[in-house]
């Protein structure tokens, strides 16, 4: 018995150890190269605005640009963009994928 | 120093250090309302799992004094947790910014778990007090017990909000393994004695 709760309790740790925070959801990665070929976080935000978007917040992340925000659908969103091209990758709605580009 | 270190409002203020870390940088301008949302409810998260593991690991381990000196602080711990949700609720709400927009999604598997996760806790909550122990007897415990629907509805919101279980699983599998510990106990125990060790 000692043995069974000794390894549950440094199983236990190990996890509690492993729960660090994770910032970055990490949905989508984008291998887009340098970020000097990158298009701004403003082009994207403005092609959006253009669009019917309501842009929040935006920021890098796994190498895409991530967007809070309100679609021109009225529904609010987390959605990544190529940096490149900017083309729509992912949109989700607290989490239910509403668009995912195939090989994304 | 030994008495300070265990007087319980420090305790207290240990367990608030983080929110108060967050709402300065708020304050300060350096966190947006939607940065509040995930160390909010991760530490909301953490100290639930630490105040609900403390039961459990004294059930497998025995009784300890570190455990002791930890039980002694559960109310702390779970209030704390409490306290914590509460703050991811406002700042969801101060990040929605309107109340069509909250309605919009409060049926969302990711959402509608959240909001039902808050209100099984605030009644939990607002009986975590020495009063409402007295008043309610033996009533008092099944309502403390209500927190373990308040756990599963936090995995199952964690899981689909951020539609990945890693997070979600990794934190709450010490509390999930130290279950699995309790009840695999007696079973252990029997068997060691039926082979007369």
């Amino acid at each position: 018995m000692r043995i069974v709760s000794l390894s549950v309790l440094a199983a236990a740790a190990a996890l509690s150890f492993a729960a660090t925070p994770a910032s970055a959801t990490g949905a989508i990665k984008c291998k887009a190269g340098p970020v000097s070929g990158w298009k701004t976080q403003d082009t994207l935000k403005a092609k959006l605005v253009k669009e019917g978007w309501v842009v929040r917040k935006a920021k890098v992340d796994g190498g895409c640009y991530e967007v809070y925000g309100t679609t021109p659908e009225g529904d609010r969103v987390e959605a990544y963009f190529h940096p490149v091209s900017l083309e729509k990758l992912y949109v989700a709605k607290r989490g239910q994928v509403l668009f995912r580009k195939s090989g994304y | 120093m030994r008495t300070i270190l265990n007087k319980k409002p420090l305790f207290w203020l240990l367990l608030s250090i983080p929110a108060l870390i967050l709402l300065y940088g708020y304050w300060r301008g350096a966190i947006d309302s939607i940065d509040m949302l995930h160390p909010t409810g991760e530490f909301s998260a953490r100290l639930m799992i630490i105040a609900m593991m403390l039961g459990p690991l004294a059930a497998v381990i025995g009784p300890k004094p570190w455990l002791k000196w930890l039980l002694a602080r559960r109310r702390a711990l779970g209030v704390s947790a409490f306290a914590y949700a509460v703050l991811h609720t406002i700042f969801y709400v101060i990040d929605m910014g309107n109340l069509d927009d909250i309605l919009a999604e409060w049926l969302t598997p990711g959402i509608w778990t959240a909001w039902a996760a808050m209100l099984v806790f605030v009644p939990v909550a607002l009986t975590s007090n020495d009063a409402a122990m007295h008043a309610l007897r033996s009533n008092w415990k099944s309502i403390q017990r209500l927190v373990y629907a308040a756990a599963v509805l936090t995995i199952l919101h964690w899981f689909w909000v951020d539609n990945d279980y890693r997070a979600a699983i990794i934190h709450f599998a010490p509390l999930i393994l130290l279950w699995i510990a309790v009840f695999a106990k007696p079973f252990f125990a029997s068997k060691v004695q039926s082979k007369g060790i």
